[in-house]
């Protein structure tokens, strides 16, 4: 059964629209998409900053998803003490990997990384498994954003829950980076020329740009930072250990 | 950037949009190179938990998104990096399932360029998290600036109770 094409009368893209419809455009038509990209009414965006390769633009973001994990597991470690846990500092937490980590860094990764490597056999497997570990761990943070109130983490039972939601989280993302930053960011780079991951980087740029505003990077480590300070975890020295039972000769 | 540099990023995303992902399930029943012939499919078909719900012609889940608003195509660059819309390269032909309403399917512009299968008027989308045919794991997900669900047969979002 084949169905009539109707087609709502819409007004041409903008220039804005035609820049961040790039990943819908590609799919659809293939010339049509390039030409969106490269034709005389795609004019350039405002010049951004000199773009950082993108797999090194990846890790960074990864650097504010591995101190988020750091809040979760004291945060976790405080509800199993029975020690207190600011609900706003839970909530903007989880908020940070809701909206940077699994609504725009995840994003990239999956728009623009995980498909060039999916047919390749020695990470295709990888790539799945990542692919399934995003969708959990957006699970996992909606239910932490829709029960972390001050009411929740005072009840033991809901408490618990959330403890076990954050650790869970961690113990997933703790090996889920560390596989992409070591073997699929790598694989990418292999499978990607180099003028086309320069354009890349230059492109993660402007799309940061296009859904922020601005270089979110800077607000996202200024926020994280804020959690840190409150939870007593930000002092980096603390965590210097002391190593005199080590020493050699001892 | 100049024109070199956006080509090289838009012939990127093609290759990345078409090649891998949920691709398959997101684009017609031919590779690209010639869209003449293809056909894009919406059918439905019975999953768990959820019921009878659309579904592409290979079987994954289509979503709609609730800041479409049944007017437009909202979720656009990062976004479609995870909800893949199910496009309608120029020239398919669009088949509606066993279930499906013909009279629903339509389809609307992609403000970068080609169109968007649509159903009572909500484009249709597809999600990186459903690795298989038959999973439904962004059903009722919160991501990207709203909430995602699953389309009745009748075109009704499967909207969780109160």
């Amino acid at each position: 059964m084949t169905a009539p094409l109707p087609s709502s009368p819409r007004t041409g893209p903008g220039r804005r629209a035609v820049l961040l419809g790039a990943g819908v455009a590609a799919g659809a038509a293939g010339a049509s998409a390039v030409w969106a990209l490269t034709g005389p009414s795609a004019a350039a965006p405002v010049p951004a900053a000199p773009g950082i390769p993108p797999d090194d633009d990846l890790m960074r973001e990864h650097g504010v998803l591995k101190r988020v994990l750091l809040c979760y597991r004291e945060m976790t470690r405080r509800i199993q003490a029975g020690d207190p846990v600011a609900a706003p500092d839970l909530h903007d937490a989880a908020l940070i990997i809701h909206d940077y980590i699994e609504g725009f860094h995840e994003g990239l990764e999956e728009g623009y990384v995980f498909p060039r490597l999916r047919r390749e056999p020695a990470v295709a497997g990888t790539v799945t498994t990542l692919l399934v570990q995003h969708a959990r761990g957006r699970v996992l943070t909606q239910f932490i954003l829709a029960n972390g109130t001050a009411r929740d983490l005072a009840s033991p039972g809901t408490g618990g829950r959330l403890a076990a939601a954050m650790q869970a989280f961690v113990r997933m993302y703790e090996p889920h980076e560390a596989r992409e930053d070591t073997v699929i960011f790598p694989a990418f780079r292999q499978a990607v020329p180099a003028a086309e991951l320069a354009d890349l980087g230059q492109h993660f740029a402007d799309l940061e740009r296009q859904q922020f505003g601005r270089d979110e990077f800077g607000a996202m480590v200024a926020r994280v930072t804020s959690i840190e300070q409150h939870l007593g975890i930000y002092d980096l020295s603390q965590f210097t250990p002391q190593v005199g039972p080590f020493l050699p000769g001892t | 950037m100049g024109r070199g540099r956006r080509t090289g990023v838009a012939v990127m995303l093609l290759l990345a949009v078409t090649s891998g992902c949920a691709s398959p399930a997101a684009t017609g029943q031919r590779a690209a190179g010639g869209t003449s012939g293809v056909t894009v499919t919406v059918t439905t078909r019975s999953l768990p938990e959820v019921g009878t719900v659309l579904v592409t012609g290979k079987g994954y889940a289509l979503y709609m998104f609730v800041p479409d608003r049944r007017r437009a195509v909202t979720c656009t660059g990062v976004c479609a990096g995870t909800w893949p819309p199910l496009m309608l390269p120029s020239g398919a032909t669009l088949a509606a399932g066993p279930g499906v309403k013909a009279a629903l399917l339509g389809s609307d512009p992609a403000p970068g360029g080609g169109r968007v299968v649509t159903y009572n008027g909500w484009p249709l989308y597809t999600y990186t998290g459903d690795v298989e045919p038959g999973q439904v794991t962004g059903q009722a997900i919160d991501l990207n600036g709203g909430p995602w669900y699953v389309l009745r047969p009748s075109g009704a979002p499967l909207e969780p109770g109160p």
